[in-house]
């Protein structure tokens, strides 16, 4: 290695710079929504909580817990996070064994399905007509089911299933096992990588999905953590007491402080998984290099 | 014969497929079809079969969009936003994998880069949450500093006027989604053969020049291939995506003059209204040019390159 030049000591101390402010602005949202969780609501509204929290307090975690509806909230996010990610794993997988068999007749008509499916599509507005018709709208069903195949994931899914080698069911095949049999039992133990990585970006997307939780759905026990937050900023962003405190509780929190407590609360789980999606992106990305 | 005994023994696999092609009916090509709403006379009641037995409107809500009051204001928030984003977002994760790159400290490049893309997995309803905790204009902190360090005297409007919003808009994307497309670039320059480093040191050339003829011509293929998912999506936000989003959670009646976008008209239309010929109409509209700005920047790029997606 040369001496390091002027040019390298300007270059580094500018990158190191600018790195640890982008480093900085990403970071502290999430640092600073997490003190206001902690801070009294009341006092937040006063401004001025910037590093730590003022005035520290349980209030806001205590009347989120307390309250059914968010609970309940929370409860749907995760049920359909846990339902949506067994389904689509599970039937992603089960089509893409189908797909993966080398010898497969009329494998060019199915390839071109799927082909068509991923890049074309007929609009929210058809596919909000087609829900409607076979009776999914406002029920559990249709934050499941409609994703339940997904055809990123079914392309990942069949080059990793070819890469198996095939000898793997043929002992079991010859002692007449069934090919589903063989591919939950043999197959997918096999293939962890690709399970996991399905399931965490899978899981995410189905626990911060939206657009569904608010346009399919009415019923209020259907209503997700997502919903509730839009409803909770919607409410607070336009009219001027955003801050002023909540009477229904003996507790000092305001509509802001439950908002962000929800986010927190909201946020929570993916920060717990993310060192697992790190690990499984890294995987994921060379799954979906190995060309089929 | 061989065809049918052949066919029997990968019955089991056929079940599996075919079961996969059911639900694509269902749920991609059913809709597909739904396009045809957009010329009918359709009633929302008459459920699927009716987008195939309700009469024929011809094109008479397209002339109904094109002649809406709406639809100046809507083509160009729609266009603007899209650009912008394009514009600003395109270079940052380039810039930002180039700076993670030249980073020599393993720990603080491995950190700044794991909580780059750390906004990638949050929703943009906790985003929307995020931009509400620092740009509101009573609780915002933002507003809150500088009207305490008295660089202003009134809260700036950000959330509500139309003025801020594409503004808001481009900043809040990029913040959002800049490192978790860096990971593709870094992904391109660590495949950089590291002789090409030594080669141009020896000639002399300094980090800068390094860095403009060594990294940039080492990521180009990787550069044209995101420009061309980008400008394929531009009507979604490009690389960014999130048009929609943003104009949904960050669009309120204050700002909707610039925050309204095509999309979140058919949407509205549609769902909110329940005039669901004229939402298809408008739904159209935007996939027709989408997929003709799909196939126009692949060929683009594969003339300039040799190296398209398709």
């Amino acid at each position: 290695m040369r001496r390091r030049t002027t040019e390298d000591r300007v270059v580094d101390s500018i990158n190191y710079a600018l790195l640890s402010v982008i480093g900085f602005v990403t970071l502290y949202p999430f640092y600073y929504i997490l003190i206001l969780s902690f801070n009294s609501g009341t006092d937040a509204a006063q401004g001025g909580v910037y590093l730590w929290p003022r005035s520290f307090t349980l209030d806001n975690y205590i009347y989120f817990f307390r309250d059914s509806a968010w609970i309940q909230a929370a409860l749907v996010s995760a049920a359909r996070t846990i339902v949506g990610t067994v389904l689509t794993v599970l039937f992603t997988c089960m089509v893409a064994y189908g797909l993966s068999r080398p010898d497969l007749m009329f494998r060019r008509v199915y390839f071109l399905l799927v082909i068509v499916a991923m890049n074309f599509s007929g609009g929210l507005i058809a596919y909000y007509v087609v829900l409607r018709s076979i009776g999914l709208l406002n029920t559990f069903g249709v934050f499941v089911i409609p994703s339940m195949l997904n055809l990123f994931f079914l392309l990942i899914a069949i080059s990793f299933f070819r890469e198996i080698p095939a000898d793997l069911g043929e002992s079991a095949r010859i002692d007449g096992a069934g090919e589903m049999t063989i591919l939950l039992r043999i197959v997918l133990p096999v293939s962890m990588p690709l399970l996991a990585t399905m399931a965490l970006f899978n899981g995410a997307g189905q626990w911060n999905a939206w657009l569904d939780a608010a346009y399919f759905v009415q019923s209020e026990h259907l209503r997700t953590l997502s919903y509730r937050m839009i409803q909770i900023i919607n409410q607070t962003v336009i009219s001027a007491d955003a801050g002023a405190a909540v009477y229904t509780a003996n507790l000092k929190v305001t509509n802001f402080s439950v908002q962000v407590t929800a986010m927190v609360i909201s946020i929570a789980p993916i920060i717990g998984v993310y060192p697992f999606l790190q690990k499984y992106l890294v995987k994921g990305m060379m799954l979906g290099s190995v060309k089929g | 014969m061989r065809f049918r005994k052949r066919f029997r023994k990968q019955m089991a696999f056929h079940l599996f497929v075919l079961l996969g092609v059911a639900f694509m009916l269902v749920f991609n090509y059913t809709p597909m079809f739904g396009i045809l709403m957009a010329f009918k006379e359709y009633k929302i009641t008459s459920g699927v079969s009716g987008i195939f037995t309700s009469e024929w409107a011809g094109l008479r809500y397209f002339r109904e969009f094109v002649n809406d009051y709406n639809f100046p204001t809507l083509i160009r928030n729609t266009l603007a936003l899209s650009v912008l984003k394009l514009v600003f977002s395109f270079p940052v994760p380039i810039l930002l994998a180039i700076m993670l790159n030249e980073a020599r400290l393993v720990w603080f490049k491995r950190f700044v880069q794991t909580v780059s893309y750390l906004p990638h997995f949050i929703s943009w309803v906790v985003v929307t949450g995020v931009l509400f905790a620092f740009f509101s204009a009573n609780t915002g902190l933002v507003n809150q500093l500088l009207v305490d360090l008295g660089l202003i005297d009134e809260p700036l409007p950000i959330l509500t006027d139309p003025d801020y919003f594409w503004g808001l808009a481009v900043v809040s994307a990029v913040w959002k989604e800049a490192g978790w497309w860096a990971i593709i670039f870094l992904a391109s320059i660590a495949g950089i053969d590291p002789s090409l480093y030594e080669a141009a040191e020896m000639d002399g050339a300094g980090r800068l020049q390094r860095i403009r003829h060594v990294t940039l011509p080492g990521i180009k293929g990787a550069v044209i291939v995101v420009l061309i998912l980008s400008i394929g999506n531009i009507l979604g936000g490009g690389l960014v995506g999130s048009n929609f989003e943003q104009s949904f959670l960050l669009g309120n009646a204050l700002n909707s003059d610039k925050s309204q976008i095509v999309q979140t008209y058919a949407f509205n239309m549609g769902l909110a209204q329940g005039r669901f010929a004229f939402a298809a109409a408008i739904d159209l509209v935007q996939s027709v040019i989408s997929v003709a700005l799909i196939l126009i920047s692949n060929a683009v790029a594969r003339k300039v390159s040799g190296a398209g997606l398709y």
